[in-house]
């Protein structure tokens, strides 16, 4: 294990530490005045941020490391939403609006029964597995498409892009049964804790924290095997991949999937912290908005993505705030400055001062080159 | 276009000060001071030969426009306001014959609308007002207005107008109104207590494929003996009708489509299809397009105000009316080339040309663009749609066979062929053309030959902004024009692009009319226009199967292309 390695290892461990073990303790056990306390608000928000990490590490594993610019991170990740959402929906019971075991927005509709498909999702095991099964069934069949008729690069992400969109103008649709424009909000219950208490927000995040620290070690596993190496393979020279008797379609297909797996575990930690899920979420322009994140972060690192995910949304949070005119033009900056000027990422940015201090140093210190190959001697 | 002649009648007197006083004029003035009795109002108006005066008398009636003057020696006088407002927001006054009344002093007349009284009107009055209207309209020198004088008395179905109808139609010329005459007789003799006239009456509506007449023939078709069979019969004919009038507004309708997708395709089919740049803010170049036309008109109009970031930004009025103000059109086309076509050259020195090797990240670099663009858009416009309005000679349809076609629609589809042309020639028969072609297909190797590439970059570039600004001045008359209008047809073009072929003009030509009548054709069928446009995406990933690289692909031997 390399130095690098080493470094960000250590830095995930702190900040694993920080945010699971110090933040929620201290929610839960400071007193409420004191300077430690850490307010609900706050562990709402990092919730929050940490599922948009685990969102960001699902668009890395194909763009940083694939070569695969996906715009339909955003689709998987309401799908997974969506699947939690459902039961959620179900669990709320009599205490909707119209007092109905139905969801609301079905009673508004004029259904009188549960339609066949929603009926499962009063389990929460089954809601669980479909989180996964759903957005993998549909990233197995497209990207099995896409990808044996070789559609690649600036290809791909336009694919990518129509299909989010077909899916969101899909979801708008009051007759998709989904709850069309406004989609799923008011949840009440979750596994029998109430969904918008202290105490279950807290659980939810440290729950979304424990499964972001899993996805980045098993994202991080599976770059280091030989599959990481093709696949980083693919990403620099495709063509030559194939040459060498690979077939890059299954390996492109496997990461599609567990990408779709990983955006939808995000999307389904990330709606019950939020308390909503609606058609919005899945446009293109909300997988775009990911990508953002993993190129202010560094793309083709794991570390990368997970800081770009929180300091963006933080600078978001912030921003939409105190200068709400200027956030759009703020994040767009941001993306020219990025892509033009630190294609790497801020995480780049201690090795490229290091680079740039290494370089002044060597030309002050001309002996010293000759002398280092003598050193040993001496 | 009565208002129109309505002013212009007052403006002569205005102007002249006196003209002769018709007999309707004093009549109506007549009728107006009998104020309670209705039924003498009505009788002497009825006795009236119907004439243009009497048309505009009885509108501004109906509308209130006509009050009554209680004179010094306690006589009423019925009058009307026009004119300009002075200071006291009163207007002058004019008898109903043109001539206008004096003060003591001697002075004209000038009186607040808000002090005097309108002449009343009840429901019986206006009825007959209207009837008397709607038969004068038979008679009035303005075709739509006869059209439509001859549509609302169809709808009445009234056996009373048939004698005015038939009159009618024996001096009428128009082929359209003959025929919207036929159907009114025959809607009204469907009244009739004849079996024989209303089995004939339902046999020329099926004939003529009267589709308003439909829901009167299905409640005759219910009932017993020979004209509910003639009414069966002839509601088949109308059906077979309507198959064929949708039909053809599919089919067009399609077409208008396809020339959109094409207009806004075209762009993007050079800087993506010959650069291979995923421009992300060719919407947000349309949007600039469509924007400058909005400002053109505002110019040639009401003037505009803009205060982006606090900075104030006026624009001068040309205070232009009338034909000169239609053609701010003409004004605004090359405008917003030229605008679209400067904000693409700036794009294209302070971002892409670092980015043409990395396609990639040229889409996510341009998406930011697009981002800042539209908040700019939002700051400087509002984030509501601002009105453009279409020029008189844009608006307005032309009805063939029920079948309706809209001037503006059939504009941009002759539009986009004219550029589609123009775009080609360049391309193909000019120097600049040949250049493009050339390092479009080997950048490194033009540049060997001494080709500047840099600058062929720049206006290759240019000429795709540019033509993403003409589509926005296009789209800005058939749809809103707002910040986010760019977004709404970026996805589209770009499938456009992908479907026909990257680097094929002909492919997006093809693709764009293919993909227009597939979701217009889909929509009728399923009727439900938001699956159509599923359907339709669906069927282009599914398309890509079977041509992975478009209708028409370019051929090449390199490995990485």
């Amino acid at each position: 294990m390399n130095t690098k390695s080493r470094t960000e290892i250590l830095a995930a461990a702190a900040l694993a530490l920080v945010l699971l073990v110090f933040m929620p303790a201290l929610n839960a056990w400071a007193p409420e005045n004191s300077f430690f306390y850490v307010s609900n608000f706050t562990i709402n928000v990092w919730g929050k941020y940490l599922a948009y990490g685990i969102l960001a590490i699902s668009v890395d594993l194909l763009w940083g490391y694939t070569g695969l610019l996906s715009l339909g991170q955003a689709l998987f990740f309401s799908l997974g939403g969506y699947m939690i959402g459902m039961h959620l929906m179900l669990m709320i019971g009599k205490l909707g609006q119209y007092k109905s075991d139905l969801p609301d927005f079905l009673v508004f509709l004029g259904h009188w029964f549960l339609p066949a498909f929603w009926r499962p999702f009063a389990s929460f095991a089954f809601a669980a597995l479909m989180v996964f099964l759903i957005p993998m069934l549909l990233a197995k069949v497209f990207g099995y498409l896409a990808f044996r008729s070789r559609i690649k690069g600036v290809y791909f992400s336009i694919l990518t892009q129509a299909l989010t969109y077909g899916a969101s103008l899909m979801f708008f649709r009051n007759d998709m049964l989904m709850g069309g424009n406004n989609g799923f909000t008011d949840f009440k219950f979750l596994l029998g804790g109430d969904v918008r208490s202290a105490a279950t927000q807290r659980v939810l995040y440290i729950c979304t924290g424990i499964a972001l620290l899993a996805v980045y070690f098993g994202c991080r596993w599976l770059t280091r095997t030989k599959f990481g190496l093709v696949q980083r393979a693919i990403r620099d020279s495709e063509t030559r991949v194939l040459f060498s008797g690979y077939s890059a379609a299954n390996y492109k297909l496997f990461v599609f999937v567990v990408a779709a797996g990983i955006a939808a575990l995000g999307g389904a930690l990330y709606v019950p912290q939020v308390g909503i899920i609606n058609p919005s979420e899945m446009t293109p322009d909300k997988s775009l908005e990911a990508v953002v994140w993993v190129a202010v972060g560094g793309r083709g690192t794991l570390f990368g993505p997970i800081l770009g995910a929180i300091l963006v949304n933080a600078l978001k949070s912030w921003a939409t705030q105190a200068i709400p005119d200027m956030w759009l033009i703020l994040l767009g900056s941001l993306f020219l400055v990025v892509v033009l000027f630190l294609p790497q990422g801020i995480i780049s940015i201690p090795s490229k001062v290091k680079g740039l201090l290494n370089r002044r140093k060597k030309p002050s210190d001309p002996e010293g080159r000759v002398l280092r190959p003598n050193a040993p001697l001496s | 276009m009565h208002r129109l002649f309505f002013h212009l009648i007052l403006f002569l007197n205005f102007a002249s000060l006196f003209v002769q006083a018709s007999p309707s004029a004093s009549m109506v003035e007549k009728a107006v001071l009998l104020e309670d009795k209705t039924d003498e109002q009505i009788s002497l108006l009825q006795s009236l030969e119907p004439d243009l005066e009497l048309i505009n008398l009885l509108t501004l009636w109906k509308e209130g426009g006509i009050f009554l003057f209680e004179t010094t020696d306690h006589q009423k006088i019925a009058l009307r306001l026009d004119g300009a407002k002075d200071a006291d927001e009163k207007q002058a006054a004019f008898y109903l014959n043109g001539s206008f009344p004096k003060d003591t002093s001697g002075k004209p007349l000038r009186l607040l609308a808000s002090d005097l009284n309108a002449a009343e009107t009840d429901s019986d009055l206006r009825t007959a007002m209207k009837s008397i209207l709607d038969l004068a309209g038979l008679s009035s020198p303005d075709k739509s207005a006869r059209l439509q004088a001859v549509e609302t008395l169809g709808m009445e179905q009234d056996p009373a107008r048939l004698p005015a109808l038939r009159s009618r139609r024996q001096k009428e010329t128009d082929a359209q109104i003959l025929r919207s005459i036929s159907e009114a007789i025959a809607l009204a003799e469907l009244k009739s207590s004849e079996p024989e006239t209303v089995s004939n009456a339902c046999r020329t509506l099926g004939d003529l494929g009267s589709i308003r007449s439909q829901d009167v023939l299905k409640a005759i078709a219910k009932t017993t003996g020979t004209p509910a069979r003639s009414a069966q019969d002839a509601l088949r004919k109308i059906e077979q009708h309507l198959v064929y009038v949708n039909t053809w507004g599919t089919l067009f309708r399609g077409l208008s489509l396809g020339s959109v997708l094409l207009v806004a395709a075209l762009g993007l089919a050079v800087t993506f299809g010959l650069m291979g740049i995923i421009n992300m803010a060719h919407g947000e170049m349309i949007a600039i397009g469509a924007y400058t036309t909005y400002v053109v008109q505002c110019i040639f109009g009401p003037g505009l105000e803009l205060s982006p970031f606090g900075f104030h930004l006026s624009f001068p009025s040309l205070q232009a009316t009338g034909w000169f103000y239609d053609s701010y059109f003409l004004f605004a086309i090359p405008l917003s080339f030229l605008t679209a076509a400067c904000a693409g050259i700036a794009l294209e020195r302070c971002v892409i040309r670092f980015l043409y090797r990395r396609p990639l990240e040229s889409l996510l670099a341009t998406w930011g663009v697009s981002l800042v663009l539209q908040q700019l858009f939002r700051l400087t416009f509002g984030a509501n749609n601002v009105q453009v309005a279409s020029p008189s000679w844009l608006s307005g349809h032309w009805t063939l066979n029920d079948v309706s076609f809209g001037w503006n629609r059939i504009f941009v589809i002759g539009f986009a062929l004219i550029i589609v042309f123009c775009v080609f020639q360049l391309l193909s028969r000019t120097p600049l053309g040949l250049l493009i072609r050339a390092v479009m297909q080997n950048r490194s190797m033009a540049a060997c030959m001494g080709v500047r590439t840099e600058r062929v970059n720049l206006l290759t570039f240019g000429l795709g902004s540019g033509l993403a600004g003409l589509a926005g001045a296009f789209l800005s008359q058939i749809g809103n024009v707002g910040p986010s209008l760019g977004q709404s047809y970026i996805v589209d073009a770009f499938m456009t692009v992908v479907v026909g072929g990257v680097g094929s003009l002909f492919g997006t030509i093809y693709s764009a009319f293919g993909i227009g009548m597939a979701d217009q054709s889909l929509q009728q069928i399923l009727g439900n226009p938001v699956l159509g446009k599923i359907l339709v995406l669906a069927g282009i990933i599914l398309f890509l199967q079977w041509r992975p690289s478009g209708l028409f692909s370019t051929r090449s031997r390199s490995i990485d292309n």
